[in-house]
């Protein structure tokens, strides 16, 4: 019954519904709207600028462009993570009241943040001709591809986080400790030569954000495509989603209990 | 005519007990206790026992019972909403909610966004809600408000709208819980006649409520369901003689 054309149509809908109803509701009666999803990266990048640049004068070229190379995916990533602690827990009169497969919330979510991070696209376009640069063919290939690694990656992290969170309420906030941790161990505000050897090797093969930021990173500032950082990002990205997918189908089966 | 559509095979559905668990604070202060209640924390409270039933075709029933007896649970679990402990549910065809009405609705999004996400939710595509958009609109009567954020409409206009949805869906089993009183008298008498003009057109229907009349009114059949287990099945006049009974020969649970 459940996998006719039209139960298909119908979740297709639902999905986009969803993530519509994400996206317009983040930022609904505020003044600047979903430019806010823009603003608070380049807002951030504005702070790493006067901490690194000005106070630290540190000696980095282009740096804003490097920086936003990977702050923009970086941020699609964290946002969708921290949103799905609670997407459960704040969706709860949605899930008691319809029968709809749960993950469609996570999923919308990842989608709505994805959205947004399109929206950053023409910035780092911009920036790119801007520090004398030029985009290339090679984009149209990396980035679709680059899109569908982190959304593998993002969705079985929230997967997890977001089902672990009704069972295990403190959770939320060792995820945010673990974002911040995140953030300063992946080569997003420093390249990935700057890690010492025996971390470097690690960091490229356990933690699948360093060899993806640096795939974004390397795309932007000199078109260039590393297959094998690829193969890396999309290896890992998989053993996290399928970690995700059975946390959350083993928890999900008595979520009903505790939600 | 006698083809099945909701099935029940000994189903169970149990709770834990110990669902709010003691912060750190509260475990330390009160540590003698909660180590003395450690075996407690595993106890399920059975919300329905081995309970067995089909609903048919086309069927009206009526589950009648008191406070805490189950019915709430066994209309989540037709919804598959939620899922049995023991046991198995099969549901043949797409279940429609009149429960709590409006909880669907986000305060901040407008009355016709509200209507398609619920529309949506309740199993119809985008494209037939938006078919359908002007008949519930009209039926329920909040005209122009289509327009304004939910977080403007007064609580009626809300459980109007949400009522309105819901039977304009197309229903195939319709599980109501206690919403024959929607809005003011006037929406009371026109929703209560088009459930029952949904009920007579052959809509397979369960129907929970502490009314008595409207249940010997409308169902064919009624279920008497007392601590989650099944106490009597049959007739909606001999049910409801026998329920109504209980309290005679047993005056103390008054």
């Amino acid at each position: 019954m459940r996998w006719n054309s039209y139960n298909l149509r119908r979740d297709r809908d639902l999905l986009w519904l969803l993530t519509k109803k994400e996206t317009t509701l983040q930022y609904k009666r505020t003044i600047l709207g979903i430019f806010w999803s823009l603003l608070n990266p380049l807002l951030l990048a504005l702070v790493f600028y006067i901490a690194f640049i000005v106070v630290l004068k540190m000696q980095k070229k282009d740096f804003p462009l490097f920086l936003l190379a990977a702050l923009f995916p970086w941020t699609w990533f964290s946002n969708s993570v921290s949103a799905s602690t609670v997407s459960l827990i704040g969706n709860r009169s949605l899930i008691k009241k319809f029968p709809f497969p749960k993950h469609f919330l996570l999923t919308a979510g990842v989608f709505s943040q994805g959205v947004h991070f399109l929206f950053s696209l023409p910035i780092l376009t911009f920036l790119v001709y801007y520090y004398g640069k030029t985009a290339h063919a090679i984009w149209l290939l990396g980035i679709p591809l680059f899109i569908l690694v982190q959304f593998i990656l993002t969705i079985g992290v929230c997967l997890a986080v977001s089902v672990i969170n009704v069972y295990f309420l403190d959770f939320q906030f060792i995820v945010a400790f673990f974002l911040n941790l995140l953030f300063w161990i992946t080569p997003i505000i420093y390249q990935l030569d700057t890690i010492p050897e025996p971390y470097r090797f690690l960091s490229c093969y356990i933690n699948p954000l360093t060899p993806l930021m640096s795939s974004w990173r390397e795309l932007f500032l000199s078109n260039k495509m590393h297959w094998d950082w690829l193969v890396n990002a999309f290896l890992s990205s998989l053993v996290v989603f399928f970690a995700g997918l059975i946390i959350f189908r083993k928890l999900n089966r008595r979520i009903d209990e505790v939600l | 005519m006698n083809e099945c559509v909701i099935e029940f095979d000994h189903v169970w559905k149990g709770f834990p007990l110990h669902r709010d668990r003691p912060g750190f604070k509260e475990f330390m202060v009160n540590i003698h206790r909660e180590v003395r209640r450690k075996g407690e924390r595993n106890k399920y409270f059975y919300a329905l026992k081995d309970l067995t039933l089909r609903v048919e075709r086309g069927e009206c029933v009526g589950i009648i019972g008191r406070n805490g007896a189950g019915k709430s649970t066994l209309l989540s679990l037709m919804l598959r909403t939620i899922s049995p402990s023991k046991g198995r549910v099969r549901t043949m065809e797409r279940v429609t909610p009149l429960l709590e009405l409006g909880g669907g609705f986000h305060a901040d999004l407008t009355g016709w966004e509200n209507v398609i996400l619920n529309g949506v939710l309740l199993g119809l595509t985008k494209e037939d809600v938006l078919k359908k958009l002007p008949a519930i609109v009209d039926f329920s009567g909040i005209g122009e408000f289509v327009d304004f954020p939910m977080r403007t409409y007064s609580s009626g206009m809300y459980l109007r709208l949400a009522f309105s949805v819901a039977i304009h869906t197309d229903p195939r089993i319709l599980i109501i819980d206690e919403v024959l009183s929607v809005g003011d008298e006037e929406f009371q008498k026109k929703s209560k006649g088009e459930m029952i003009k949904l009920i007579k057109g052959g809509v397979t229907t369960v129907f929970v409520s502490h009314d008595l009349h409207a249940i010997q009114e409308i169902c064919h059949r009624v279920l008497w369901l007392d601590h989650g287990e099944l106490v009597a099945e049959g007739e909606p006049a001999e049910v409801i003689k026998k329920y109504r009974g209980r309290d005679i020969v047993n005056p103390v649970s008054l």
